[in-house]
């Protein structure tokens, strides 16, 4: 796929969507006409090929580099001047910041039967984990993005701190940053807090208000005596840090928390290593050595620290033996990675279709995770350093859990490639932009359509067939490198090689037992209030119990 | 000889240590001619602990000042720790379990005193011979007969009594194709696939030797396999040697077929791992997956360093190589290597895996199982002596059939829908494999069998699993009958470390039993809805 040779009655159809590429392709064993679907916001990096002079057969033409893993090689014929044209027109739309575009996805008229955009609602989601309460209150004082314009609209904060305190307490935080409330135990009611790092810079300034507003969430739990920090960067970056103003909690100045460093990388490192992870698979994959070389990507290793600092955030939270404050350096790329996942694991309602879209509406759009440059949404400097794949790496780590918990989830593996797809298509407004100021200054969620809507409108098609809800249990995937591996159906599926074999009968028989649970969901509900119905009316039926409740309670 | 001359100590006061998961137990340890037994004691409400000595595969002993520990290393892969009151008592314990776990002597086995509730002596034991093969092959095709020419095992010992052979052939010229032919294994046919009307023949090498020589009537054999499949048939031998492998075999009296004697058929060689390495493999894996030191960021580079996959991905692409062969090129498919008893039965019984549907269901997979590995003279008894544990250089010992069952788990994982029987079927096999209470992994051959009178004073494995209550735990959920072949991918990226096998004892056992388990739940949900509705309308009019 990598080669694609031979391009006599290709015929390209260009919208300002997508690419298609409709040929027949001329290999004998292949009868049916290969159709090649690349939505044209994925597209990374184009190139020309070959010059004038060059001879051979697929010497000159265009190179095309994508965002999902793979690249095109597109050989054409030097007669006509074509390529200039194709050229022209593919950078135009591929890159449309650069020429005073619009993205697609303000262009795209798409319709469909449910609105995407009502599916988080930040008072209704605190609401569900029971905020505000006697000690966190909801306050609007970011209403206009004046206290950290990062932050959304809308933040919980400890009831015991003043407004003030938090515009003070902002000056001392990287970008305004604030620790700020992600979630709280419904039972034992510690919490898990986010934040970016201090600013205490090469003389160790301190901050009174920041210190005390540690306390005070530490405070919110009486039986405590520690808060956790934890901090995602390794311990040497963080010192690294002082130099630009930035750092971490000292012990002497925290004297009630315990910092711990979780050692991940920042996005440069990630981003290095996902290219490696590409070098090894495309365009050919790595044969003799396979499993050193995706050892030397380090991918799995990353994958592996991020959630094994995940699971600690959980389980210092889930065992109520401390809160939990989790930052990195500005807190938009590691520490939504952390508190996410942490999250996850903690809540069975984020494992639901809805509950993960809010998961990932709420910790990563709202705040602040810096989408449009960590994609380059539209734009064609290919090698911004500030692209990284931060959120491809969130939702690796939620297949690897996926993986090990096969029952845990609402939503199958097509759900996580669907968002992933659509983090770079701009077919959807979910994923513009770098913030929710940045968002409402445009619009958005007026003027495009939300992946939500897509999704929800179509719901059986991302379900787990053996979703088994469970509330209350929090799931510890074993982060171990023995049990992590690498999610060929997304890095390598580009590789007809590795193509799943039988991916529709494999999906028919999920089709099929998903009408079987529901089917079996609706006769227990009947079988339910046929019971209830009959104990409340005991002198119609003295025989006891109906037969069949035992059954239904074997059940569930 | 009796087994009270081998304990030394009967019983002591021990505690259990079963890895991280596990609660330890405490009791009286006992021992008996076959078990080890853990009594917790009466006022204590866990059940009796027993483990079969034949699955011991190694034992390690450390005293301290008045008790000793024992590591107990199992041929399943399991490593237990007792503690126990006494170091006498410990040693003691210890030297009997090392001579008790290692008899050698076939008739005094514990499958020859297990006698299970529910059982019958001899039930199931005729499942599956040849000549139930045969009948599927009857309807068929007519180029092929059962001969009975092994009737007393004296022209192949590691053959099973009956065998199918070309109709033209005459029960003479098999005798003589037989002598040329390493251990007598003359070739014999394992599949007849319909579709292509092709077949697949197994056999061992042939005896050649330096002088090149030839049997007229083994040429004929040939001849009439390709003659049966329809007129200009070709056939490929799969020989499972490297060529210069093969070559050097006529050193030592062994061979190839040479090109000219046997027209139609094309020599494709395609080495595969056996003996010595591929045992070395396994304990390099075992050891690595158990090792609590393994620095973690090199686990992929030592999972490389094992080959245990690329030996998987060799067997499986050779499966497909035969199986093509079969399919797509409509063509005759000959395996063998040396003796033909391992190497040849992983590529025969992996091809008919992937072509026929049947075998892919829980009976034909049994009955895979039974003719091509068992009655086919693999010999379990030498190659599964020892697991991964053993600190004996290998003799004999290879895990041809775990590599055999972790090709099928792979099948299994690539076509999650295809196959009837799951992942704990195939636990089951490689348990039983290496040590068990039944029969059927007993002896070498057909004729020691016989000899040993398995099949009437054992009980078969197979009436063992199919009792209704097992069957949750063997049967794939999902199946659903697939008629077609399945090609699998055998590229290292599409492979996967059995982690259920290899890791079992080493991952908590949880989430994935527990989803299985709701998996069966949900699939039979449906069949409890339909019951129970009688039920309710029976009930309504009381309402």
């Amino acid at each position: 796929m990598s080669l694609l040779r031979g391009l006599l009655g290709m015929e390209l159809i260009e919208t300002s969507v997508r690419l298609f590429l409709d040929f027949q392709e001329k290999l004998a064993s292949l009868d049916s006409a290969l159709i090649l679907d690349v939505p044209l916001g994925v597209i990374s990096r184009i190139e020309k090929m070959g010059g004038a002079t060059s001879r051979g057969e697929n010497s000159y033409g265009l190179d095309i580099t994508c965002k999902d893993m793979r690249n095109l090689r597109f050989a054409l014929k030097q007669e006509g001047h074509s390529r200039r044209d194709m050229f022209d027109i593919l950078t135009r739309y591929a890159f449309p910041l650069a020429h005073s575009l619009p993205i697609f996805a303000f262009l795209n008229e798409e319709k469909f039967n449910v609105d995407g955009w009502t599916v988080y609602n930040p008072v209704e989601e605190y609401r569900r984990q029971g905020l505000p309460n006697h000690h966190w209150r909801i306050t609007f004082i970011n209403k206009c993005y004046e206290l950290c314009d990062t932050y959304p609209a809308l933040l919980v904060v400890p009831y015991r701190a003043s407004d003030d305190d938090l515009r003070r307490v902002a000056t001392f935080r990287s970008r305004n940053r604030i620790p700020v409330l992600s979630w709280i135990h419904p039972e034992n009611k510690t919490v898990i807090v986010r934040c970016s790092q201090p600013l205490v810079g090469m003389s160790g300034k301190r901050n009174k208000d920041d210190e005390k507003y540690l306390d005070v969430i530490r405070e919110t739990n009486r039986q405590i005596s520690k808060l956790t920090i934890y901090d995602a960067r390794p311990n040497v970056n963080a010192v690294a840090n002082k130099a630009t103003g930035g750092g971490y909690e000292s012990d002497d100045a925290y004297h009630n928390a315990e910092l711990f460093f979780l050692d991940i990388h920042n996005i440069h490192v990630m981003r290095e290593s996902l290219k490696k992870v590409k070098d090894i698979v495309y365009p050919n994959v790595e044969e003799s050595h396979w499993l050193s070389s995706l050892e030397s990507t380090h991918w799995l290793e990353h994958i592996k620290l991020v959630l094994t600092g995940a699971i600690q955030v959980a389980d210092k939270v889930s065992s109520g033996k401390s809160s939990v404050l989790v930052h990195c350096s500005d807190g938009w790329d590691r520490t939504a990675q952390l508190t996410s996942l942490a999250m996850l694991m903690l809540d069975s309602f984020y494992r639901s279709i809805e509950g993960f879209e809010i998961l990932v509406q709420k910790e990563w759009i709202s705040f602040g995770h810096k989408f449009a440059s960590r994609i380059g949404h539209g734009d064609k400097n290919h090698a911004d350093a500030d692209r990284s794949p931060i959120f491809l790496q969130f939702i690796d780590c939620v297949w690897q859990m996926s993986k090990q918990f096969p029952t845990a989830f609402e939503f199958n593996e097509r759900f996580l490639i669907t968002i992933l797809d659509h983090l770079y298509s701009c077919r959807f407004g979910t994923f513009l932009y770098n913030c929710e100021s940045a968002r409402e200054r445009q619009k958005v969620t007026e003027r495009t359509v939300s992946l939500w809507s897509l999704i929800n409108s179509n719901k059986d098609k991302f379900k787990n067939p053996f979703y088994t809800k469970e509330i209350n249990r929090v799931l510890y995937p074993v982060a171990s490198m023995r049990h992590l591996e690498l999610w060929v159906n997304y890095y390598i599926r580009w590789n007809p090689r590795i193509k799943q074999q039988q991916p529709n009968p494999v999906e028919q028989r999920y089709v099929e037992l998903l009408a079987l649970r529901d089917e079996y969901i609706q006769r227990l509900e009947e079988l339910q209030l046929a019971g209830s119905a009959k104990l409340a009316e005991p002198s119609t039926s003295p025989a006891g119990p109906s037969p069949m409740m035992p059954h239904v309670h074997t059940h569930f | 000889m009796e087994f009270s001359d081998l304990i030394r100590t009967g019983r002591a006061q021990a505690k259990l240590l079963r890895g991280p998961e596990a609660p330890p137990l405490r009791g009286t340890l006992c021992l008996t001619g076959h078990h080890l037994l853990l009594s917790p004691g009466p006022q204590a409400t866990s059940e009796l602990w027993l483990l079969l000595l034949r699955s011991v595969d190694s034992i390690e002993k450390r005293v301290a000042s008045d008790s000793g520990t024992i590591t107990l290393r199992c041929k399943d892969l399991r490593v237990l720790q007792l503690e126990i009151e006494g170091v006498e008592a410990s040693l003691d314990i210890a030297r009997s379990i090392e001579a008790l776990s290692s008899l050698e002597s076939v008739i005094t086995s514990f499958p020859f005193f297990y006698r299970p509730k529910g059982l019958r002596l001899g039930d199931a034991w005729h499942f599956h011979p040849p000549e139930r093969y045969y009948k599927r092959v009857a309807r068929e095709t007519n180029a092929w007969r059962l001969s009975e020419v092994n009737e007393d095992f004296s022209v192949c010992p590691s053959y099973p009594r009956a065998v199918i052979v070309p109709r033209s052939v005459d029960d003479g010229a098999l005798a003589r194709s037989a002598r040329f032919r390493q251990g007598g294994r003359f070739p014999v046919l394992s599949y007849h696939h319909a579709p292509s009307g092709t077949v697949l023949v197994r056999s061992s090498q042939p005896l050649t030797g330096p002088q090149k020589r030839r049997c007229a009537e083994d040429e004929e054999l040939l001849r009439a396999v390709l003659a049966g499949a329809r007129p200009g048939a070709r056939g490929f031998i799969v020989d499972t040697r490297s060529s210069q492998a093969a070559k050097q075999a006529r050193m030592t009296g062994g061979g190839t077929e040479a090109k000219t004697a046997y027209p139609g058929w094309k020599r494709l060689h395609r080495p595969l791992e056996r003996g010595q390495p591929l045992q070395e493999s396994f304990v390099r894996l075992v050891e690595a997956c158990g090792d609590p030191q393994q620095s973690t960021d090199s686990w992929l580079c030592r999972l490389e360093g094992c080959c245990w996959l690329a030996h998987v991905k060799e067997a499986l692409s050779t499966a497909c190589l035969a199986a093509q062969g079969m399919e797509r090129e409509g063509a005759c498919i000959l395996v063998h290597g040396a003796e033909g008893t391992d190497s040849t039965l992983l590529v025969t019984s992996l091809a008919q895996l992937i072509l026929d549907p049947l075998s892919r269901t829980m009976a034909g997979f049994q009955e895979l199982v039974e003719r091509e590995w068992i009655q086919a003279g693999h010999p379990f008894q030498l190659r599964c002596a020892h697991s991964a544990f053993s600190h004996a250089r290998p003799k004999h010992e290879a895990p041809t059939f775990l590599l055999f069952l972790d090709c099928v788990w792979q099948l299994g994982r690539q076509f999650p829908l295809s196959l009837e029987f799951g992942e704990g079927l195939l636990l089951a096999l490689f348990e039983h494999a290496y040590a068990s209470p039944f029969g059927t992994f007993l002896c070498n051959s057909e004729k020691e069998r016989c000899l040993c009178e398995v099949r009437t004073r054992t009980h078969s494995l197979w009436s063992g699993l199919n009792q209704p209550k097992e069957q949750r735990k063997l049967r794939n959920p999902l199946y659903a009958p697939n008629p077609l072949a399945i090609w699998p991918s055998v590229e290292l990226q599409s492979l996967r470390l059995w982690q259920g096998l290899f890791l079992r004892w080493i991952r908590p056992p949880e989430p994935s039993e527990v989803a299985w388990e709701k998996v069966w739940q949900i699939v039979t949900d449906k069949e409890k809805t339909k019951l129970s509705q009688p039920t309710v309308s029976a009930s309504e009019p009381q309402l």
